[in-house]
């Protein structure tokens, strides 16, 4: 018992490796967001600053009103996408129907079209309706992105639970909130969660989509961002 | 019982798949009622009214301004000092739209035309410039002509009024800002840059490794390459000397000579050119870093401020070719479902003032883009006055080194030509 076996000493090195590979790059760019200068052939950044936290806090940024208008739409649009795949998700796992490929593609085909297209359809579609330059039609251009992916991902969830726990569940007397709490919410919660946080992640990193829908006039963080990114023209 | 609880689910299949579309149904009465068309001006109402009276109209109004906003001082000194300004002169407040890609806008206009939405946009400033502009020109998606009716479009020279990239303005944009390619190097590790076309290909072989530029169709890369079809394009007399124009036999000459000049420094360029870098920000970063000697911008005081901010090295300094090298100008346009183009107009007039250039060239230390012959005696002094960056060559060093762009197909070909003949070789 002294000497730790063969593979716990491989565990440890493997839960060293990738601490290691998910921690240098953030260690770095920590350290890059705190370097005026930093050029070869110095292994650490010849002046220090805090300059890039000043402007990412100073009022011309912008950067505090994006995290925030971010955070709420995110938000919103977790919540909505899986309040519309979980009915979905239910029915693609438990039933069989005629259609049902043909819905599971349908559901699919705004992932699949390419990015470009699909916005420019929605940014038309909203146009007639009102709903371009505004926080609602920011969200629901996610929506079309976040919907099929909670949906694929829920459908797995349910179809690991077989549905006559809910029907046993029922037979002992049990009410559809009381199925839903003890028994189906349980059951699913772990795929939920990855739904939810696919949702809030896919909604957080939206560039175009939100540019086109939202006019420019609904600023998120990512539209703040990429300007930096490319540089100066 | 089953068939029941089919239903049941069917139903909760329907509510899904239509959820999303219910929810927006809800919603479109809340987006009709959304006031939007307060009467703008028209282009052919401006054509008819005074300065004055458009000075009048703008005032209180707001005005949304795209601009690119990739660049810390540059946006604080226009959300600052310039929106501060326009408030307290005109009664105009200026809101600024982050942008990096007006092609985006663009596309934006024209989804927005073909919908029908004509009035209410949500942008009334729009900085562009030569391919936005003549997309956003031939999809009818500007508000005007108007530049040629603004009191300060007497200050620019004719060049700029009339052809940007070879499109022809017509009014439908303002030019405001200057612009001219220059190299940076740094004198601690080329004290002795090469100042000519031919001068760089000897370099180039001399120093493998140490020169790239920009892969085209990025802005920088596609101006380097086309220096050098400009230098064939002038060498080349046959048929008299170069106007500028497009002429086909010429650049069918011209361009072979090009892709003769990159494909003989490829194997000598940093990784042997197997590839290039992508962004500007990429090819900084190798300057800095010292993998490579030489950076470009058609900001003449790019260098500068990289010294400034302490990302190139202070011994830093910048060149151009003694063939002279490329100028342009920027433009303002107002989109044609603009909510506020009086505002816009107004606003623009500012930016071409000679106060505001002064003021932007010590702020920034941008080019100073007006004609002397309008300026007052006091202007043209301060103009003289104007602070140099560490790196940015006098102005009068510039103007002495300009060439005009050339029509626009000729960068089109080039760049066609380039990834065909060059970058696949």
């Amino acid at each position: 018992m002294k000497n730790p076996t063969p593979t716990k000493v491989l565990e440890a090195l493997a839960i060293i490796a990738i601490t290691g590979l998910t921690a240098t790059p953030l260690a770095l760019l920590a350290a890059r967001s705190l370097a005026q200068s930093w050029y070869w052939p110095s292994l650490t950044p010849q002046v220090w600053s805090v300059r890039a936290w000043k402007y990412v806090f100073s009022p011309t940024a912008d950067v505090l009103p994006a995290l925030a208008t971010s955070l709420s739409v995110a938000m919103v649009v977790t919540l909505f996408a899986v309040i519309v795949a979980l009915p979905a998700a239910r029915v693609l796992a438990w039933e069989e129907f005629r259609a049902k490929r043909a819905v599971i593609f349908a559901l699919l085909l705004p992932v699949l079209t390419p990015p470009l297209a699909a916005t420019m359809g929605v940014h038309a579609l909203f146009l007639r309706y009102g709903l371009t330059d505004t926080l609602i039609g920011v969200a629901l251009s996610h929506l079309t992105l976040t919907v099929p992916y909670a949906t694929l991902m829920l459908t797995g969830s349910f179809s690991r639970l077989d549905p006559d726990y809910e029907a046993q569940a029922r037979t002992l007397g049990a009410k559809t909130i009381d199925v839903w709490r003890s028994v189906t919410f349980p059951a699913i919660a772990p795929g939920l969660a990855v739904a939810a946080s696919f949702a809030f992640l896919i909604s957080w990193s939206q560039y175009l989509t939100t540019l086109l829908i939202g006019g420019a006039r609904i600023v998120t963080l990512p539209l703040t961002l990429v300007a930096f990114q490319w540089g100066r023209r | 019982m089953k068939t029941i609880k089919k239903k049941h689910l069917f139903a909760q299949l329907l509510f899904s798949t239509f959820g999303a579309l219910l929810f927006s149904q809800t919603l479109i009465g809340c987006g009709n009622t959304a006031p939007s068309s307060r009467s703008a001006l028209t282009a052919e109402q401006f054509s008819r009214s005074r300065w004055d009276a458009v000075i009048e109209q703008a005032n209180g109004g707001e005005i949304n301004f795209a601009m690119w906003s990739g660049d810390e001082a540059r946006n604080r000194y226009y959300q600052n000092t310039v929106a501060a300004k326009v408030k307290q002169q005109y009664g105009v407040t200026l809101r600024f739209l982050p942008t990096n890609d007006v092609a985006d806008i663009v596309n934006k206009l024209l989804n927005e035309k073909g919908a029908g939405k004509t009035s209410g946009g949500t942008i009334d400033l729009v900085w562009i410039n030569g391919e936005n502009f003549r997309t956003a020109k031939q999809g009818g998606v500007l508000w005007g002509p108007f530049a040629e009716a603004l009191p300060n479009i007497k200050h620019f020279a004719e060049d700029a009024r009339q052809r940007d990239f070879g499109t022809l303005v017509e009014g439908y944009e303002a030019p405001y800002q200057r612009a001219q390619f220059v190299i940076a190097y740094d004198t601690a590790r080329a004290p002795d840059p090469p100042r000519s076309i031919e001068k760089l290909r000897e370099w180039i072989k001399t120093h493998p490794g140490r020169f790239t530029y920009l892969a085209p169709p990025d802005f920088t890369g596609s101006a380097f390459i086309r220096h050098i079809l400009l230098f064939y394009l002038k060498r080349d007399s046959t048929g008299g000397a170069f106007d500028g124009k497009f002429d086909e036999q010429r650049y069918q000459r011209a361009a072979a000579a090009t892709v003769a000049y990159l494909n003989e420094i490829k194997p000598h360029l940093w990784r042997k050119g197997e590839t290039y870098p992508t962004s500007p920000k990429e090819a900084d970063r190798l300057f800095a870093n010292s993998e490579i000697d030489f950076t470009m911008s058609y900001g003449p005081s790019f260098a500068s401020e990289h010294i400034a901010r302490g990302e190139y090295p202070p011994t830093t300094r910048t060149f151009v070719f003694g063939e002279g090298t490329i100028g342009n100008y920027s433009y303002l346009a107002v989109p044609f479902n603009a909510s506020n183009p009086a505002g816009a107009l107004v606003v623009i007039n500012h930016l071409m003032s000679p106060p505001h250039s002064l003021d932007q060239g010590r702020a920034l230390g941008s080019l100073f883009p007006l004609l002397p012959d309008g300026l007052t005696t006091e202007e043209r002094a301060a103009v003289v006055a104007l602070p140099l960056g560490p790196a940015t060559l006098p102005a009068a060093e510039l103007a002495k080194h300009q060439l005009s762009e050339p029509d626009a197909q000729y960068l089109e070909r080039l760049e066609k030509d380039w990834r065909e003949k060059v970058l696949k070789q």
